[in-house]
Formats: C-alpha cells, sequence, structure tokens
C-alpha cells in the first residue's frame, strides 16, 4: 500500500503538471493550490483518519469526485487536445478508485494480507471480482463546477 | 502492496456482507445509467435529425470523417498502457461500401470492439467450465460474468445509436483485431493466459474511447464515451492486480495502443 500512496501521489502531481501546463498555453492563470471545498472536507475528516478503512474511504471518495469531475469536463471543453487530457486523466482517477475499492473491500473483511502483487486470487472472495467497478458507465452527477476552483 | 502472505487467514467478511456492499454499488450504477441514456438518446436523435436528408446526412458523416484518422493517433503519441500490437491504419474514408462513416464509424467500432470483448469473455466461460483452465478462482470467475455483462450494456448502448440512425447495428466483433485475439484465446492454457488477453483488450478498449473523445464531433458521442473509457480502464486496473502487474501503470490513458476506425471490418 505504501508504494501505491506513492506512485498515486506522483502520478497526481503529474495531472496538477498537465493541466496547469494547459492553462499556461491558453494564457490562464496557474492554479496551486487545492480545491477549497474538498479541502475543507479532508480537514474536516482529519481527526478521524485514525485506521486504515477510513484513509482509504477518504481517499476512494476524492479520487470518485476527480474521476467524476475530469469525465463531466471532457464534455465541457471546447478542443479536441482538452478532451483527450481529461478523458486520459479520468481513466487513472478511476483506476485509483477500483484498486481502492478492492482494498477496502479486504480490510473490511480482515485480509490485508490479500492486498500484495501477485495477490493469492484463490484465496480472494468472489465478490471481490466486481466491487471494484460498480457502473457501467462513469458516473458524473459529483462532478465538481469549473467555478470550484480556488483561482478566480 | 506489500509482498505476498503465502499463508493468508481465512477471510472474516461474510459473502452476505459483501453482497450488501455490492447492492450498494449497484444503486449507485443505476443513477449513472440515467445519465448515460440522456447522452445517448441526445445523439441519437442529433444523428436522426442530420440524416434526414440526403445533404444533411453527408455532411454530418463527412464532419466527423474529417477529424477521425489514425493520422490523428500518430500525432498524438501518449504513454502506453498496455500490450496490444497497434492497428495503425490510413484515414477513415468512405469507401470498401462500409455504411458506417464519420461518427458513425467510430460508433460502429466501439460496439464491434466491445462485441470482443463481449465474445471473447463468454468463450473463456465456456472453457472455464469445461476445466480447461483447471480450478478457476471465484473472484476471477465473478469478475469475467461482470465485465462481460457491462461490454454487453455497453455494446447495446452504441447499437442503439446506430440503430436510431437507421444504420445496421454490428452484432458482430467486425474488426481485423478478431482473428488474432481469438486465436490467443483459444490457445490460453490458464486462467491467468486468458486475463492477461483481457489486459490488452480492455487497455485497447480504454485506449480507444479516449481517441474518441478527442475525434468524434458529437457531443453525445464525447461524453459516452467519456463515461465508458474510465470503466475499461478499471476492468484493466483489476486484471493487472490479478495478473500481479502494477494496476495503474501510467499516469494518463494514452491512445497509442487505440485501435483505429480502419479496423472496422464491418
Amino acid at each position: 500500500m505504501t508504494a501505491f500512496v506513492t506512485k498515486t501521489k506522483a502520478q497526481h502531481v503529474d495531472h496538477a503538471k498537465g493541466f496547469n501546463a494547459a492553462l499556461a498555453r491558453l494564457g490562464a492563470k496557474e492554479q496551486h493550490k487545492p480545491d477549497p471545498k474538498y479541502l475543507a472536507y479532508v480537514n474536516s475528516q482529519k481527526s478521524g483518519l485514525t485506521n486504515a478503512g477510513a484513509v482509504v474511504k477518504l481517499a476512494i471518495a476524492l479520487e470518485d469526485v476527480a474521476a467524476q469531475t475530469y469525465t463531466n469536463d471532457v464534455s465541457l471543453v471546447s478542443t479536441s487536445e482538452l478532451r483527450q487530457l481529461f478523458a486520459g486523466v479520468a481513466g487513472v482517477e478511476a483506476q485509483h478508485k477500483a484498486i481502492l475499492l478492492a482494498v477496502q473491500a479486504l480490510v473490511a473483511a480482515g485480509a490485508p494480507q490479500l492486498i500484495a502483487l501477485p495477490p493469492n486470487a484463490a484465496k480472494l472472495p468472489k465478490a471481490a471480482g466486481h466491487i471494484g467497478f460498480p457502473d457501467a458507465f462513469f458516473p458524473t452527477k459529483s462532478a465538481s463546477p469549473a467555478s470550484e476552483g480556488a483561482v478566480k | 502492496m506489500s509482498p505476498r502472505d503465502e499463508t493468508p487467514a481465512e477471510i472474516a467478511i461474510s459473502e452476505g456482507e459483501l453482497r450488501s456492499m455490492t447492492r450498494t454499488l449497484d444503486e449507485m450504477h443505476q443513477d449513472s445509467m440515467s445519465d448515460v441514456r440522456t447522452s445517448m438518446a441526445g445523439l441519437s436523435e442529433r444523428i436522426s435529425s442530420a440524416t434526414g436528408s440526403i445533404a444533411n446526412r453527408r455532411a454530418f458523416l463527412l464532419g466527423g470523417a474529417a477529424v477521425v484518422g489514425a493520422g490523428v493517433l500518430a500525432a498524438c503519441g501518449s504513454s502506453s498502457s498496455g500490450g496490444t500490437p497497434s492497428a495503425k491504419g490510413g484515414p477513415t474514408s468512405p469507401s470498401g461500401g462500409s455504411p458506417y462513416l464519420g461518427d458513425l464509424k467510430v460508433v460502429a467500432l466501439a460496439a464491434a470492439l466491445e462485441n470482443l470483448a463481449v465474445a471473447g469473455y463468454g468463450l473463456a466461460l465456456t472453457n472455464a467450465k469445461k476445466g480447461k483452465y483447471g480450478a478457476v478462482p471465484p473472484a476471477i470467475a465473478d469478475f469475467v460474468v461482470t465485465a462481460r455483462k457491462q461490454h454487453h450494456e455497453h455494446a447495446a448502448a452504441w447499437n442503439g445509436v446506430l440503430a436510431k440512425a437507421g444504420l445496421p447495428k454490428v452484432t458482430m466483433p467486425s474488426l481485423t483485431i478478431t482473428p488474432s485475439a481469438v486465436a490467443a484465446l483459444k490457445g490460453a492454457k490458464k486462467i491467468t493466459d486468458v486475463a492477461a488477453i483481457a489486459l490488452n483488450l480492455e487497455n485497447a478498449a480504454a485506449e480507444t474511447y479516449v481517441f474518441a473523445t478527442a475525434n468524434v464531433t458529437d457531443a453525445g458521442g464525447i461524453a459516452t464515451a467519456a463515461s465508458i473509457a474510465p470503466v475499461e480502464a478499471m476492468h484493466a486496473a483489476i486484471l493487472s492486480f490479478v495478473l500481479g502487474k502494477y494496476p495503474v501503470p501510467n499516469a494518463d490513458i494514452g491512445i497509442s495502443n487505440a485501435v483505429p476506425p480502419s479496423a472496422l471490418t464491418a
């Protein structure tokens, strides 16, 4: 899990660089601060982050809103380059969510030892086969609006 | 991820508890479906409207054809996330007697790709039931059943658009890559062989939809491709995990392994 957290953080740094590069190309102000709505949410959750389950639950919430937002943003931007950027990143946030959902199920099952590469597939609970991808079509109901950014 | 523990403990959670979690997720899925139905209905209506006259039909179809092509693939290189051989081809053109042109060619390609996934997972299930792969872990069998169902829903959605446009549905995996994929599946001796083939296909599908978001002109088509791409990427992540590969290898879903419209044989 430590390796996953480290690499996931690096991927989010890459995403921020990609989005800021797009802003720079468009002559717009770069965004280097966290989304204020979700920063407040994270801060409100900090005291409860006392176990792996709580941390994973928070991470799922953040990855989900990111993936939903970028999936929605694909339809809001006007150039093919930006659509590809948002779609390409949305897929990765969705992958983070998929793995975290699987991890959550295994932690809830009291079987964190199955969170390994490779996992002992024969020991995985049957439902673990699909718990990572609950939707046939990725939702966008919780997408953040563009107006939510910190830089005006 | 921690090193594999060779002596895992029994799982403390019951199947009932997991099913309860799954029911909640299924309810979320039904919510998301309503958005997709709206986008697909919009796409269908716009296509029906645009194809209402011969002149409009030509303008609509060629509008998409102008930007859809493997030339775009080559020009938009990005990170790769799979081992499927790239099926780069020439620019899409109204040739070969195919009724699918422009945006609708991408829709038909998507339907064919989903059909390949449905057929591939179906073949794997059939072979698993015959015992060809030995004992199949329940989680992997569950993955195959669920992923197949979702691909079936994707194919139905795309075929709904084709039907509304007055075009034949694509009900077969009509793709140049199908023979090699089928041959590989038939040669698979272990369930992990099947998973590796599926991983390549899921990665290619995810990349194809990312490509589609950038190259389809219709808003409903863009939204639908955008909503399916993450799901294929999630399938790929879980397959990678099962295979012992790092599940999120790249910071973005590229398009270098996207299946180009020229791979459509329908």
